[in-house]
């Protein structure tokens, strides 16, 4: 057989033989990097060849020379916080930073820890759950994090645990053209519910290609946050795989603000009866930035409902591209599944590509889906400013009700509350004052 | 207060003003009137500012000021107000922030620091009961799902708390029934004083019933066909526009 040329991987290859020789892992785990780093030689970077990349596309991000992650130090003064206690890990180049995490008293079996610290210390129960969510098997930035994953967090809660306390999850890179792995994996088994708030800043030009792993057993509740603030130069290729049992209920909501290229695959499986999710996206783009949400939503058994709500507000010459698709399974009956997609351009230059699909095998189903594109209304900004609101005031009002009613669906008030004033301020917008 | 001239207008290159002349002085109430199409909607918009009505000749005085110079929003800071005939749905701005919005915007233009929260608080609720208007539409958003006739008292409610020194009413009876109309006039009239001009436009006598007029302009085909006091609404009222040579409507349909 004449073997195809892993043209763009070669560089990669001599970076995975040299990771792997330096592990003391379980030959399971071993086997997995082995098979996904295998799957990303043969996926090769995306290439808008294929469809799911055909707008987005990453091939330019080959040529770079991305380094193996080293350690450094970030001041810890510049963290974000939610005000208030919070059990908190902090990751630096995709590597935990003990000196930085704190973590409560938790209950029972519960466990909320360094992934790459429970791999060494009790690989036992890393194996049954990690890779185990399933979606995204063509993804080459999954694989390729399956392959190099070094470190990431490992949260797990027994049957009927509560925490109330947020878990804040806060992944750092320096630049240095460094590419970063991260891997988060959570378990919320039957009935137990938690709040996480998982956040990506940096400094510097650097590849990020975190995967979270979530598995919520029958009736779990989970609110899970993802605020993607990295530095302009970085490129973020994140993906989030969900897995949820009946009557479980997973709430999600992403704000992507940073990076030069900022692409998020979300993919759920409601692989039991009257699962529940609800997703929310906000995407804010100016310059030249490039934001991406690519969700799948699978409701493999009846009585699930999903809803998706993306918005995108885009400046300048920035990008974004929504890609949803909703797919109901034979057996799936009674789902009830809505889609919408909004998008507000502020420039002539700014693009929004929006592209809802269905797939719809069951015949007792509700689904819905909506998607609008456009500049400001021109009525609603005369309208302030006939009451005398400054032109650009009366402007960056009316982005801020746009995208702030995504960020209303935040329940964790301390977070709604700084993403709002972080909006505001983008928008020159004084908030405080029309309290 | 505000003084036109020879004010010619015109939208998407058809003339729908075709030299007006208005001056309307402190504590006087105006009122236009016209059949639909004869430009009453414009001359509002004129004078409010909007986009896309080009002024080809003529001028607009307010206090001896070049008004047609003037930002939409510089107009409201030097006291003047429309109320709209049709206000716009604003979802996710509140409307008591965008309310404090806006009288803090006039309070900078004039030098002022922003207005006390207790003061406003006060003057809000103040105003409220002059339009019997619920609490809750404060912090409901900006108009997003009134009724008609609710839309109409916020637009009377806005200027109780701005107090413009001269307020253009355009068609502020349409849509109302006679009770939400009362109030509506009710509001208008506690808002009158000898500071305080209106131009209140309407296709209808009937708001002039309760808005009483000092004086009647009416408009047909672009320009004032005749002026007169109060009893001249009544007149349109039996003989309706007919008499003035103009269908209801033409101007419009020939402009389409």
């Amino acid at each position: 057989m004449t073997a195809v040329a892993p043209l763009f991987s070669d560089p990669y290859r001599p970076a995975f033989a040299e990771f792997v020789a330096n592990r003391r892992e379980p030959a399971t785990i071993a086997r997995l990097r082995q098979e996904a780093f295998d799957r990303f030689e043969t996926l090769g970077w995306s290439t808008r060849q294929q469809e799911a990349w055909r707008l987005t596309d990453p091939g330019p991000l080959q040529a770079i020379a991305w380094q193996p992650p080293t350690d450094a130090l970030v001041d810890a003064g510049t963290l974000p916080t939610l005000d208030g206690p919070a059990h908190r890990l902090v990751f630096v180049n995709g590597r935990c930073a003990p000196g930085l995490a704190w973590v409560g008293e938790l209950p029972g079996r519960a466990l909320i820890a360094s992934l790459g610290q429970a791999l060494t210390t009790h690989p036992e129960r890393i194996e049954p759950v990690l890779d185990r969510v399933p979606g995204l098997e063509q993804h080459p930035f999954v694989a390729l994090n399956t392959a190099f994953w070094e470190d990431g967090a490992f949260v797990r809660l027994p049957r009927e645990t509560v925490i109330e306390e947020p878990i804040h999850l806060v992944f750092c890179t320096t630049g240095g053209d460094m590419r970063i792995h991260p891997r988060l994996l959570l378990a919320l088994e039957e009935g137990a519910q938690a709040t996480v708030v998982v956040e990506y800043r940096g400094a510097g030009r650097a590849l990020n290609t975190p995967l979270a792993e979530l598995a919520l057993g029958a009736g779990a509740v989970l609110h899970y946050h993802s605020i993607q603030e990295e530095a302009p130069q970085a490129f973020h290729l994140g993906a989030i795989r969900v897995r949820q049992d009946r009557d479980s209920e997973a709430n999600l909501h992403l704000v992507s603000l940073g990076g030069q290229l900022a692409r998020t695959d979300l993919a759920v499986l409601l692989d039991g009866e009257g699962a529940r999710c609800s997703l929310n996206g906000l995407t804010l783009g100016r310059d030249q930035q490039y934001g991406d949400y690519h969700v799948r939503v699978e409701h493999a058994r009846p009585r699930g409902t999903s809803e998706q709500r993306f918005k995108s507000v885009l400046d300048g010459k920035a990008h974004s591209v929504f890609d949803g698709m909703i797919h109901v399974r034979t057996g799936a009956q009674k789902t009830d599944a809505r889609q919408t997609s909004r998008n507000l351009l502020l420039s002539k230059q700014a693009q929004a590509h929006s592209n809802p699909r269905l797939e719809i095998l069951a015949d007792d189903v509700k689904c819905g889906h909506g998607s609008s594109t456009g500049f400001l209304d021109p009525d609603a900004e005369f309208y302030l400013r006939a009451r005398g609101i400054p032109a650009a005031q009366a402007r960056a009002l009316l982005v801020h009700a746009f995208a702030n009613d995504n960020l209303n669906q935040i329940r964790l008030t301390p977070l709604r509350e700084r993403l709002a004033r972080l909006l505001a301020a983008r928008l020159a917008l004084d908030i405080a004052e029309g309290e | 207060m505000l003084e036109i001239r020879n004010l010619h207008v015109t939208v998407e290159d058809r003339e729908i003003l075709k030299g007006i002349d208005l001056i309307i002085h402190p504590g006087e109430t105006h009122a236009i009137m016209g059949p639909n199409g004869s430009g009453k909607s414009t001359l509002a918009n004129v004078i409010a500012g909007r986009e896309g009505y080009v002024v080809t000749e003529g001028e607009v005085r307010f206090d001896g000021k070049n008004l047609l110079e003037m930002d939409p929003e510089t107009r409201a800071c030097e006291g003047l107000f429309l109320a709209f005939q049709y206000p716009v749905e604003i979802p996710g701005v509140a409307n008591l922030y965008f309310l404090k919005a806006a009288v803090n915007a006039v309070r900078k233009y004039r030098g002022e620091p922003p207005v006390d929260a207790m003061d406003f608080w006060d003057l809000v609720h103040e105003r409220m009961e002059l339009v019997k208007m619920d609490e809750s539409m404060l912090k409901r958003s900006v108009n997003e799902g009134f009724s008609g006739g609710e839309k109409k008292r916020n637009e009377v409610f806005q200027m109780a708390v701005l107090q413009p020194r001269f307020a253009v009413m355009d068609e502020t009876d349409s849509g109302l029934d006679i009770d939400a109309l009362k109030v509506v006039a009710d509001g208008v009239n506690a808002l009158r004083n000898p500071e305080r001009g209106f131009l209140v436009i309407t296709h209808y006598q009937r708001l002039l019933d309760y808005i009483v007029p000092d004086y009647v302009h009416v408009l047909v085909n672009g320009k004032i066909a005749r002026s007169g006091g109060k009893e001249l609404a009544l007149e349109l009222e039996e003989q309706g526009y007919a008499l003035y040579n103009e269908e209801p409507g033409r101007a419009r349909r020939a402009a389409a």
